[in-house]
């Protein structure tokens, strides 16, 4: 008895989970599309030659991050994956939101401070801790992203 | 036509004449109980863990690939400046990440 | 080099499998892989069983369950022992010199040990009203000891927490999937073990008294609901459906042309 109560609890939250976070996500995308779609002209690229004709009046860091959290399906279907192998998939919707919005807070912070084009960009992703070694407390995923953000002299 | 690749500037003896922006390309993996097993007893006898190579040797290939993809939507005929990044998201799960910046060249 | 602003086509990094299905397919997978793990354990333990001659089992654990039975209960264990190996008697192959530990329980059980050791509890020999109910319980467990039950057990449950403990020890899990394993190690017998220890347990009674009578006294009044069901009810959760077995029971004692009249022969108790 016991066990089905255990059992139904899990299925419960698992559901719980999914629903919710698939509304979630969705909207995430949607705010991603058009926060991308108005910041289109903003040149971001990860190399540091600059273009012939640029002339840099000011320079700086620019740095955007954000922790996306994993929530409770995902991480069910990834221990599930933990014992036959194979790729996460329900993982790569989240990476890709990490690393879409850090890019984004990164230029938009730019582009508030004033700056025209950001070079040689950087990502890295890094796994927080999670609070219980059994991998039950807060888990999430960091994404960093950084670049040079340089300011040019305004040629007609 | 294959995009070209380098973790350059530039693609060497070629130009650079258009450039889009950033792409990227990542998977994440599991090992399955099979492999932790066998990669436990390589704990204790030493050597390479062949079955690892394989696995991230794979999914190298295909962020790698997924990162071209994006490239070839944008209409781009290289990838500059390629790096990649692998970190760890779950136990036992490894992300594997390649980026660069899609350009046209000559 | 001019700026030209593109963006990728959305969708790329992302797999296309609704998260949905990937759920539906991992579990069903990863169940599978339980499902059959369990089955080739069971079997290959059952195999296994047959090949461990009762000699090495008594050399292995026959001095092991002395230490724990309870001594103030002498006499009456000792009349049990008695009663186990005269039942014993009708069984010539048995390879096993009987014994009966008694432990200080309130509730009724008894079990069958490696090494051929009887165990049952003072709940139980307080519960009984003649002398062959308890030669019934304690021929069920010889039937159990017939079969090698209580090994097969034994084994089912060291594999099962050895296999979660090499397959979960290494790598991540899904909680309920691991609490769900280990709620299913083997405890107690099936249903097919029971009945053939039941079977085999009013055999033994039908050759030593001639008669099955108050064979399944104990099980009436655990169908029943008597008064002493708390006690019971320990031994109701290990040996489940008793009105079932009765039934079996009397039609097995049918089949087999045996009296179910008779005289019960009382059973001593000592305090």
């Amino acid at each position: 008895m016991e066990t089905l109560i255990q059992f139904g609890i899990t299925l419960a939250v698992l559901t719980f989970a999914y629903l919710v976070g698939s509304i979630i996500e969705r909207r995430h995308f949607e705010s991603l599309r058009e926060r991308e779609a108005r910041h289109r002209e903003f040149p971001t690229v990860s190399f540091e030659t600059l273009p012939e004709g640029w002339r840099v009046a000011a320079s700086g860091l620019a740095v955007g991050s954000t922790v996306v959290s994993l929530d409770y399906f995902k991480r069910f279907l990834a221990g599930l994956r933990g014992i036959v192998g194979g790729r996460i998939r329900s993982y790569e919707p989240l990476l890709d939101r990490a690393r879409r919005e850090a890019l984004l807070r990164m230029t938009e912070q730019a582009v508030a401070d004033g700056y025209d084009a950001i070079f040689n960009v950087r990502l890295e992703t890094s796994r927080l801790a999670s609070s219980r070694g059994d991998g039950k407390g807060t888990s999430g995923v960091e994404m960093l992203a950084f670049g040079t953000a340089v300011k040019l002299v305004r040629s007609p | 036509m294959p995009i070209l690749m380098s973790n350059t500037e530039t693609i060497p003896g070629k130009t650079i004449v258009e450039f889009y922006g950033v792409v990227s390309g990542n998977t994440v993996r599991a090992k399955h109980v099979g492999r932790d097993i066998m990669a436990g007893f390589k704990n204790i006898v030493g050597g390479e863990l062949k079955a690892y190579t394989e696995l991230l040797s794979d999914s190298r290939q295909e962020a790698v690939a997924r990162m071209l993809e994006q490239a070839q939507s944008m209409n781009a005929n290289a990838v500059v400046n390629v790096r990649f990044a692998t970190s760890s998201v779950a136990q036992g799960a490894a992300e594997l990440f390649a980026y660069g910046t899609a350009v046209r060249v000559q | 080099m001019k700026f030209k602003p593109r963006a990728p086509r959305e969708g790329i990094n992302v797999s296309s499998t609704h998260p949905l299905r990937e759920a539906a397919l991992l579990i069903g997978g990863v169940s599978a892989i339980f499902a059959t793990l369990i089955l080739v354990i069971g079997w290959s333990v059952d195999l296994a069983v047959r090949w461990i001659p009762p000699e090495l089992e008594v050399h292995t654990f026959g001095d092991w369950a002395y230490g724990l039975g309870d001594p103030e209960h002498e006499p009456e264990r000792l009349a049990a022992e008695v009663l186990a190996q005269r039942l014993a008697a009708h069984w010539p192959e048995a390879p096993y010199a009987f014994q009966v530990i008694v432990t200080d329980h309130p509730e009724a059980n008894a079990a069958a040990l490696p090494g051929g050791t009887i165990l049952v509890t003072t709940g139980l020999l307080r519960g009984l009203q003649s002398e062959n109910e308890l030669a019934f319980v304690l021929g069920h467990e010889l039937g159990h000891f017939h079969g090698r039950d209580h090994l097969r057990g034994l084994g089912r449950g060291i594999l099962y927490q050895l296999t979660a403990s090499a397959l979960f020890g290494f790598s991540v899990t899904a909680p309920d999937v691991t609490a769900f394993l280990g709620n299913m190690t083997a405890r107690g017998f099936d249903r097919g073990q029971e009945r053939a220890a039941d079977r085999f347990g009013l055999t033994l009674v039908q050759a030593r008294y001639g008669h099955v009578a108050g064979a399944g006294g104990f099980f009436e009044r655990l169908a029943s609901g008597a008064s002493e069901l708390d006690e019971l009810a320990a031994y109701a959760s290990t040996h489940p459906a008793s009105s079932d077995r009765l039934e079996d029971l009397d039609d097995y004692a049918a089949q087999q042309g045996w009296k179910r009249d008779g005289e019960l022969d009382p059973w001593q108790r000592s305090n």
